[in-house]
């Protein structure tokens, strides 16, 4: 098992009343699923999306990560541990606009302190694999969307996590680079890879193994 | 992994040039004042460091007491010298030093020429021991041994014998002295307080056949044994004293003052001939408007680098989700706040190096070019980068490095307001100081505009003063007197002592001489021209006669008001009284009040009288004005008949009177030019506060729009929250500037009083300046199309 969520309680306090985000959310992921999160807006999506990706807390309940608590973890131990098993792919890519291709693919690595030679091999790997090759001097301005994201999911993976969180990845696109990477997606999941997406569209929804409906910050 | 945080950096500085060039040219201009600055206070603290055995040097002090207050003053009586190294065994060497005509010029004839040396100095052998003078011909330990020697500085000697050989020419001093050239010595270094063109043996004077007690005219220099107790030798050198003065004569006492705080420790101290001096609190002065502005370039730095974390807590947030660890975003913002100030600082050294002769002019100073080359100088370099790089970094660092990741996928996340408030202090830091620097330059700069409208009760203006010392004999002054007068452009001439602006002789005056204290008196030679010389008004009485009746042994004096009010007398009952001068005197005229000193110091008591003690070595003529370079000519024409073998020098006194407040027009030219910096650079900060604020609230400004706001409505809102902290700086700046103007103006007998008006005028520019920075980037971002802001997200 790869998480596991146990009354997972996320409320803020507005106005003297209590407004809950996530109520009594219990979830069970094994390695290699492929999960869609659907819902309308103000369900909980992204919020749910950010408790399993330990970037926000939550105020009740147990989350289980491989063979962490991460509830009763310190803050800097959650985040080593998001670091090392966990890559997020997001609605509007957030490449670092200053940095080439090639750099942005490089960033993980560095902070994970890989030696210069077995970094320029991962990152020409990667390169190879998603086969962007003659973009890696490229700035992200001079892509399209499609391929801003396409490097968008090359960077998230470039340290071989366990998990991918995707935050609506094809919000932003039009249909055929949207199908392009749901395709891309469902490849790498078949490889292997655990995949977390928030996502709106039915379709793109299809391409996951489970369907998780969210309601008011409920499952239904 | 740092080449990346350089690469990043520079890519970044690279992308948002705006801010780059405000922030780059804001701390390069804060850091060349700061290097200008600091090369000013190093060549001032290095002062007399050359000599060996400063530590072990004093000055005799003496302490004057009178009815007309406290002075201490740098000179001492001739006698102390030679009785203190005979009497006190802890004194190594003690040496005396005059100013030739107590600190005039002297007229020598050379090779054949005639030159004016300005800085002529009657010097003891010891002096050359005390400082260890560098003599690069002739032998230091006996140059001014004899009678009618002198030894030359290089630059004097190239000045008067050229490539020729000086040793064992004769010199003639004054049309008076036959001095032989017993030495030629290196000059002094710029930063020496002891400063002569020349030294003549001392022993050449009359002074030094029969020192008294009574003529303090002299510096003495003393060199003490090592490690002897100073106060021992003062207490010494007080019992010397007792013993050639009675008690009740002595209106002095004596202090040693260290060597070392000569140069910048001597403001509260009078008479002295030194010429090259400074002050400890200028150098303080200067040290903290150095880094006032050197704060605000840095604070412009945090207040844009926090002002733009819209787009950086985006980068921040992916970072963090990509593995950076706070420590690693850390270490990239000190990097790209480093990399910046080594630019500003890149472009500061360049910058300073070519505004070193500005600089010079403008303070008076002579840095030089080779205060680079100094290896320390790179070390306090990278000292400044580092603590500016520090100082600036670390609230932008810590603010930025602490955004969340979460941000990024929540982009509605409000900041804080906590920074909007840090940031506005910091503008209203930026401003408040500002106006502090306004209200002081234009208070400074009426004040010295007040000092030249002033009425000084005298007109300086068209009266040149010639120096006669070189003149010999009443037959050859009355020869250029009479000449003088009969020129058409000359309406009067009186032969003089001194005039006002100068120091003459200080007298004690008396009702009767009659041993009680008195009140200290000026005393001025001179003849029957002066009231209309100087166009003094003239209350009561005549001017000094013309001819000394046959038998007269009363001196004639003219006293001003406040002798008379001290004695007692109405202006008209004054007439005809005698008083006691050192001699009897009979007054024959009262004239008002006059500035003969600087506004500095109140008026004080002055006498014009004919005794024949002192030289007069001044003529004084006033002429009328047409064409000055005309009248230079023909008067030095006239004076080189008369007088053939020596030279003509000479001064107007409203220039004399313009140099009694250098310090002042320096202070203030040093603030205008501060001024006009610290503003700029405020107002560079503001600017890009200004963009950046219009940037960020780009979204809200695009949807007021929608709803129908105007473009003047936006324009005025955008203004209104910049004028706020703005009004703030002005209630903080303006009491701040009050009390340290009207501290500084206390420093003046006549000022005037701190009108609201410069308040006002400084609060209109102020507003003014900060309106013109904003509202371009205020109306540019209310004018884009709402479409355009709107569709970002």
């Amino acid at each position: 098992m790869l998480l596991q969520l146990n009354n997972i309680f996320k409320w803020v306090n507005s106005g003297g009343q209590r407004i809950f985000l996530l109520k009594d959310i219990n979830l069970n992921i094994e390695e290699g699923e492929f999960i869609s999160i659907m819902g309308p807006s103000g369900s909980g999506k992204s919020t749910l999306l950010n408790v399993i990706g330990m970037l926000d807390g939550f105020d009740e309940g147990e989350y289980q990560f491989l063979d962490e608590s991460v509830h009763s973890l310190k803050e800097k131990d959650r985040a080593n541990l998001y670091k090392e098993y966990i890559g997020f792919v997001f609605q509007s890519y957030h490449l670092l606009d200053d940095l080439t291709v090639k750099e942005n693919l490089e960033m993980p690595l560095l902070y994970k302190k890989f030696k210069g030679s077995e970094r320029k091999a991962m990152v020409a790997d990667m390169l190879d694999r998603f086969n962007i090759v003659g973009k890696k001097d490229l700035f992200p301005a001079q892509l399209s969307g499609g391929q801003q994201q396409l490097v968008g999911i090359a960077r998230a993976l470039i340290s071989s996590p366990k998990l991918i969180l995707a935050d609506e990845p094809t919000g932003n696109l039009n249909s055929k680079q949207g199908e392009e990477i749901m395709q891309l997606f469902k490849q790498l999941n078949d490889e292997g890879v655990t995949i977390i997406q928030v996502t709106h569209s039915e379709k793109n929804a299809a391409y996951g193994s489970r369907i998780i409906n969210l309601l008011d910050g409920r499952m239904i | 992994m740092i080449k990346n945080y350089f690469k990043i950096a520079w890519r970044n500085l690279k992308a948002n040039r705006l801010f780059s060039v405000i922030n780059i040219l804001g701390l390069s201009l804060g850091l060349t004042i700061t290097i200008l600055l600091f090369l000013f206070i190093r060549h001032e603290l290095s002062f007399d460091e050359m000599y060996a055995e400063k530590e072990n040097i004093y000055r005799l002090l003496t302490d004057q007491e009178s009815d007309g207050g406290r002075e201490i003053a740098a000179t001492s009586p001739a006698i102390a010298a030679p009785m203190a190294m005979d009497e006190i065994p802890e004194i190594k060497y003690a040496a005396r030093m005059l100013q030739n005509d107590f600190g005039g010029t002297a007229s020598v004839r050379a090779n054949n020429e005639n030159f004016t040396e300005k800085s002529f100095f009657w010097v003891d052998q010891e002096l050359l021991d005390i400082f260890k003078v560098q003599l690069v011909k002739g032998q230091r330990n006996n140059a001014l041994n004899r009678p009618n020697t002198i030894v030359l500085s290089e630059s004097a000697a190239k000045k008067y014998f050229g490539a020729m050989d000086p040793l064992g020419k004769m010199i003639k001093v004054d049309n008076r002295y036959e001095l032989e050239v017993t030495g030629v010595y290196s000059d002094f270094e710029a930063n020496s307080t002891l400063d002569c063109g020349v030294m003549a043996s001392f022993s050449t004077l009359w002074f030094a056949k029969k020192p008294t007690w009574y003529n303090l005219s002299f510096e003495t220099y003393l060199l003490l044994n090592p490690n002897t107790d100073p106060l021992a030798v003062e207490t010494k050198m007080k019992e010397l004293l007792d013993k050639g003065l009675e008690k009740q004569d002595q209106w002095y006492d004596f202090r040693l003052q260290p060597f070392e705080t000569i140069h910048l420790h001597s403001t509260q101290i009078s008479h002295s001939y030194a010429s090259n001096m400074g002050d400890i609190s200028e150098v303080h002065n200067l040290t903290f408007l150095a880094v006032l502005i050197l704060l605000i370039a840095c604070i412009n730095y945090m207040n844009l680098t926090t002002a733009y974390s819209q787009k950086r807590s985006k980068e921040v947030g992916i970072n963090k989700t990509l593995g950076a660890a706070k420590k690693n975003l850390l270490t990239r913002f000190y990097m790209e706040t480093g990399v910046l100030t080594a630019i500003s600082m890149g472009i500061a050294v360049v910058m300073a190096i070519l505004a070193i002769p500005v600089f010079n002019t403008v303070t008076d100073q002579n840095l030089n070019l080779k205060l680079f080359l100094k290896p320390e100088l790179l070390t306090t370099f990278s000292l400044i980068w580092l603590v500016i790089t520090f100082v600036s970094g670390s609230y932008p660092a810590l603010y930025l490095s602490a955004f969340s990741p979460k941000t990024i996928i929540q982009p509605s996340y409000q900041q804080g307001r906590k920074n909007s408030i840090i940031r506005k202090s910091l503008v209203v830091f930026q401003f408040a100081t500002s106006v502090v620097l306004i209200v002081g330059v234009l208070l400074i700069h009426r004040q010295l505009q007040f000092i030249n409208e002033q009425d000084l009760g005298f007109k300086p203006e068209n009266v040149m003063a010639i120096s006669t010392s070189g003149i010999r004999g009443a037959q050859q002054t009355s020869a250029l007197v009479h000449e003088f007068e009969s020129l058409t452009d000359v309406k009067s001439v009186s032969m003089a002592q001194g005039f006002p602006g100068m120091s003459v002789s200080g007298r004690t005056l008396r009702k009767k001489n009659d041993g009680q204290e008195g009140l200290d008196i000026n005393t001025n030679v001179t003849d029957s021209g002066i009231i209309d010389v100087l166009q003094l008004k003239l209350l009561a009485g005549q001017n000094l006669p013309a001819e000394k009746q046959e038998g007269d042994k009363l001196v004639d004096v003219i006293l001003n008001k406040k002798a008379v009010d001290y004695l007692g007398y109405s202006p008209k009952e004054a007439i005809g009284k005698e008083v006691h001068i050192s001699v009897t005197n009979r007054i024959v005229g009262v004239v008002d009040d006059f500035n003969f000193s600087s506004l500095h110091v109140p008026i004080s008591a002055y006498a014009f009288h004919n005794n024949t003690g002192e030289p007069k070595s001044y003529l004084l003529v006033r002429f009328r004005s047409n064409g000055l370079s005309k009248t230079i000519a023909q008067f030095e024409n006239v004076f080189q008949k008369v007088a053939p073998e020596s030279s003509f020098d000479y001064s107007f006194l409203d220039k004399n009177i313009e140099k009694l407040y250098k310090r002042e027009r320096r202070a203030a030219q040093v603030g205008i030019i501060f001024c006009g910096l610290a503003i700029f650079v405020a107002c560079l900060g503001l600017l890009g506060l200004a963009a950046f604020t219009a940037a960020q609230r780009k979204k809200e400004i695009g949807i007021r729009k929608v709803l129908g706001a105007s473009i003047l409505a936006i324009s005025r809102m955008l203004l209104t929250d910049f004028l706020k902290p703005i009004s703030v700086s002005l209630a903080i700046g303006f009491p701040i500037a009050y009390f340290l103007m009207n501290r500084w103006l206390q420093h003046f007998a006549y000022h005037i009083q701190i009108s609201w008006t410069v308040f006002l005028i400084a609060g209109f520019s102020v507003v003014l300046i900060a309106l013109v920075t904003i509202s371009f980037q205020s109306i540019r971002a209310a004018t884009q199309n709402p479409v355009k802001s709107l569709r970002t997200e």
